[in-house]
């Protein structure tokens, strides 16, 4: 780590341009740091948490609810407390990044290619196919994503997997209208008319020339979906419609604390909550950095 | 004749220089830019893109955004000093006011001109009552040549035309009888025509009532035209200023000089030009049949195009025509210019004829073989068999892709051929483009390096024929030649067909052999340069040359 701030804090592009590019690069490259340090701590949750919290066996009920550094009966201190059921809060961060992060990602990325693919679709060929297209995702925008979700979710059956399926179907339509727009406004510049007149493939123009011209809205969107993502999980969770009970992500976390927040017992939502937070913001500077980088006509670049 | 200024000077800028601060670090925009404007003076400023002759009008009126930062100078009205605070109560409006390029962004498009003018009148003299208020403001519109100001007061701005609400925009400028207007580009988005109006009104407000002009143009012609004396600028500094008369007659600096020498002039008698033929027939070996015929072509606004349902009726209304029975033939190798002002429907027809656009009636043949274009391109197969170069090269190259890519690309969809690598390199130097070019993206070339790309594009693809819309419009005066110039070599060395669309006559006039005048969809006046320039009699074709500033005319 201390090898990447070194090679921020060196690398300098000529001095007229330092103080402004030097400022871009030390809050991408601390969210990347960050970032990268949740998705670490994802990967090596069973290898550095105090206790599995999805293991009933090593969750001891007569521990729920201590505060902050009390040392449990397990031998070990509880450094962020436990949940009502006795469960170590910073294990249960630990374990919950890894579904958060699965299922936001894993939904957006998804959800992102095929709103670009539709957006781009109905941009090119127009008429009826962006007709029907564009009728579709009205349809969704217009229903409360909430109501989609759960219309989704009950049809589909818990699961991970179909909370994922259910993200997905909420967030196309966001990706694919915004892309449209941008997709359409790119068909109108000459280079498309160009490529027209050499008669090149359909398949070719859409993915050589409008698709890289009309990405770049859809990755700014995509680190912002991951937040909206974790959250409407989270929410999902909440309802409990969600992941598991047993096996709770970071969203389910924050609610489970919900009820004890009156009580005076704060750190159960507290620190999933901080944790959700440096998470959605590390990942949205990411995203402008990545977008930045992207657009080959930045100066950041 | 106008007689030099004696009095002192009304506007001062001393010293001025000016810096763009932003996260990448200063930039300087102004340099040491000194000047004066005098009492009942046109002050031209022309400079190309990037000179900074729009920021000196701004830092006047105080309309800079915060990032630009005075280093030093300052400018004096009647000898005080200009502050912020000044500035803002007493003087913009009241003592300085301005009017822009845009006419339709300059107007509020909800609210009737009337009551707009009126408003402006209010607010900078709150001691008037609403009904001498409105009065003043007929006053002004019938000023500025609005006729039946009285009828028109109530009226849109979307109800007046392109120059109409270029003169109410002067009428609101007016509205606090300023002692001077600042004027930046304010006829670029005009027509020939209406900019010869336009001008002639800011020239008759100067001469009846003493106020002052500083007009930010790129347009030598509107120099020539109207100012008194001009401010030459390149990157952020004045290279020369002086009487425009002289300036244009002797000018010292060398980059004068090169403005100058680029702009297309007009020439009414063609004794000095080899006429290369006087009648649009050959008489050397060229053959003689059309490669292209338009035939009968028609263009309405509305489509009768493709259904947006399968299922849905067509619509057909009838609307103004873009395009009206429009029918001409292309010789083999020939050059033909197509001019018109905006609204002449000469890019849709140039766009038809390349398959991009349709047509809503008429058939176009290229070498005997007729195509339906009344279908889309792809569909009625004349797709590809006629490439274009576009107007603006910013946007005509893909901003994705490295210019070698571009380049091979059209070699190897447009001719058919095995793509040969040494083609692009080869067009590289043809054109004049350094070859290390080929890796570069298009936003680090420069704006004629980009329409290079273009014409390279075009070429390579090997088309026989080539409609070029608008192909220097985008361009700086000094690039628009070398572009032209370019053109020009290109023809001359295969025996292409060129369609060349422009707006402005002194440019078709050396490079084409045979030219259109197209008005409101229809050709008006055809046939060869000299005939255009010498005999015609066509009263619109001699409406177009007299709109060309005399001084260019030569």
């Amino acid at each position: 780590m201390k090898a990447i701030v070194l090679r921020i804090l060196l690398q300098r592009p000529g001095l007229d341009r330092t103080a402004g590019l030097f400022r871009l690069r030390l809050r991408a490259g601390g969210s990347q740091i960050v970032l990268a340090a949740f998705v670490l701590v994802a990967i090596l949750a069973p290898l550095i948490s105090p206790q599995n919290p999805y293991d009933p066996l090593q969750v001891l009920g007569w521990d729920a609810s201590s505060p902050p550094g009390t040392v449990g009966s397990g031998g070990y201190a509880y450094i962020l407390g436990t949940d009502g059921l006795g469960r170590d809060i910073l294990s249960t961060i630990f374990y919950g990044l890894r579904i958060s992060l699965v299922v936001s990602i894993v939904s957006s990325l998804a959800a992102a290619m095929i709103g670009l693919a539709a957006g781009v679709t109905a941009a090119y060929f127009g008429r009826w196919i962006d007709a029907v297209i564009m009728r579709l995702v009205d349809l969704q925008l217009s229903l409360p994503t909430i109501l989609v979700a759960l219309i989704a979710i009950v049809t589909l059956g818990p699961g991970v997997d179909r909370i994922i399926l259910a993200l997905i179907i909420v967030q196309w339509a966001v990706y694919a209208r915004m892309v449209r727009g941008v997709a359409l406004s790119e068909t109108r510049k000459s280079y498309m008319d160009a490529a027209q007149l050499l008669r090149m493939p359909t398949l070719r123009i859409l993915l050589r020339h409008l698709l890289p011209n009309s990405i770049a809205p859809a990755l700014t969107l995509l680190p912002i979906e991951i937040g909206h993502a974790i959250a409407l999980e989270a929410t999902l969770s909440f309802l409990g419609l969600g992941v598991p009970l047993d096996k709770p992500s970071l969203g389910s976390a924050v609610a489970n604390g919900f009820q004890y927040l009156m009580t005076g017992q704060y750190w159960i939502s507290l620190f999933p909550g901080l944790a959700l937070l440096c998470l959605v913001a590390s990942i949205n500077f990411v995203g402008d950095d990545l977008r930045r980088r992207l657009d080959p006509r930045s100066a950041a670049r | 004749m106008i007689q030099e200024p004696v009095v002192p000077s009304l506007l001062q800028m001393e010293g001025f220089s000016l810096e763009h601060r932003s996260v990448f670090g200063p930039v300087s925009i102004l340099t040491d830019v000194n000047f004066s404007l005098g009492y009942g003076e046109v002050l031209g400023v022309i400079g190309e893109s990037g000179a900074g002759k729009s920021t000196i009008g701004n830092a006047i009126l105080g309309l800079l955004a915060p990032q630009f930062v005075r280093v030093s100078g300052t400018i004096r009205l009647e000898g005080a000093p200009i502050d912020d605070r000044t500035l803002e109560r007493d003087i913009r409006g009241h003592r300085i006011a301005a009017i822009f390029q845009d006419h339709t962004a300059s107007l509020d498009p909800l609210m009737p001109v009337g009551k707009q003018i009126r408003e402006t009148v209010l607010a900078l003299d709150p001691a008037l009552t609403v009904s001498e208020a409105k009065e003043v403001s007929l006053q002004l519109m019938t000023r500025v040549g609005i006729s039946d100001a009285a009828r028109r007061y109530a009226d849109y701005p979307h109800q007046f035309s392109g120059g109409q609400r270029q003169r109410l925009v002067i009428a609101i400028a007016l509205a606090g009888s300023p002692d001077v207007i600042i004027a930046d580009e304010p006829t670029s988005a005009l027509d020939a025509t209406v900019q010869k109006q336009i001008l002639a009104l800011l020239r008759s407000l100067v001469d009846e009532s003493g106020l002052s002009v500083i007009l930010v143009t790129h347009d030598m012609g509107v120099v020539a035209e109207i100012t008194d004396r001009v401010l030459v600028m390149r990157k952020g500094e004045v290279v020369e200023q002086g009487r425009t008369a002289a300036i244009l007659d002797r000018p010292q600096h060398v980059y004068t000089q090169s403005l100058l020498a680029a702009v297309p002039r007009l020439r009414q008698t063609m004794a000095a030009r080899k006429v290369r033929s006087t009648s649009p027939q050959w008489s050397d070996g060229r053959s003689e049949t059309p490669i292209l015929s338009v035939r009968n072509l028609s263009r309405s606004f509305a489509t009768t195009g493709p259904k947006y349902w399968p299922w849905g009726e067509t619509a057909v209304t009838e609307k103004p025509f873009a395009l009206r029975d429009v029918s001409f033939d292309l010789l083999r190798g020939s050059v033909t210019g197509i001019v018109g002002e905006s609204g002449s429907g000469k890019t849709t027809i140039g766009r038809i004829m390349a398959g991009l656009e349709f047509a809503s009636q008429g058939c176009v043949a290229i070498d005997g073989r007729e195509f339906d274009v009344t279908r889309p391109g792809r569909r009625s197969g004349i797709l590809g068999l006629v490439q274009m170069i576009f107007q603006d090269p910013s946007l005509s190259l893909n901003p994705h892709m490295t210019i070698e890519r571009i380049l091979r690309e059209s070699i190897r969809y447009g001719a058919g051929d095995v793509e040969r690598p040494s083609d692009c390199a080869a067009m590289m130097e043809r054109l004049g483009l350094p070859r290390s070019l080929l890796s570069r993206h298009p936003h680090q070339l420069s704006g004629g390096q980009k329409q290079r790309v273009s014409i390279a594009r075009a070429l390579l693809a090997r088309p026989r024929i080539v409609v070029a819309d608008e192909p220097t419009s985008a361009l700086d005066v000094s690039v628009q030649a070398e572009i032209v110039a370019l053109l020009k070599e290109a023809i001359a060395e295969t025996d292409m067909t060129m369609v060349f669309i422009s707006h402005d006559l002194a440019l078709v006039q050396d490079l084409c052999d045979q030219i259109h005048i197209f008005k409101a969809g229809r050709i008006e006046d055809a046939g060869s340069p000299h005939y255009i320039f010498s005999q015609s009699t066509h009263p619109y074709t001699r409406e177009l040359i007299a709109a060309r500033s005399s001084w260019f005319t030569r």
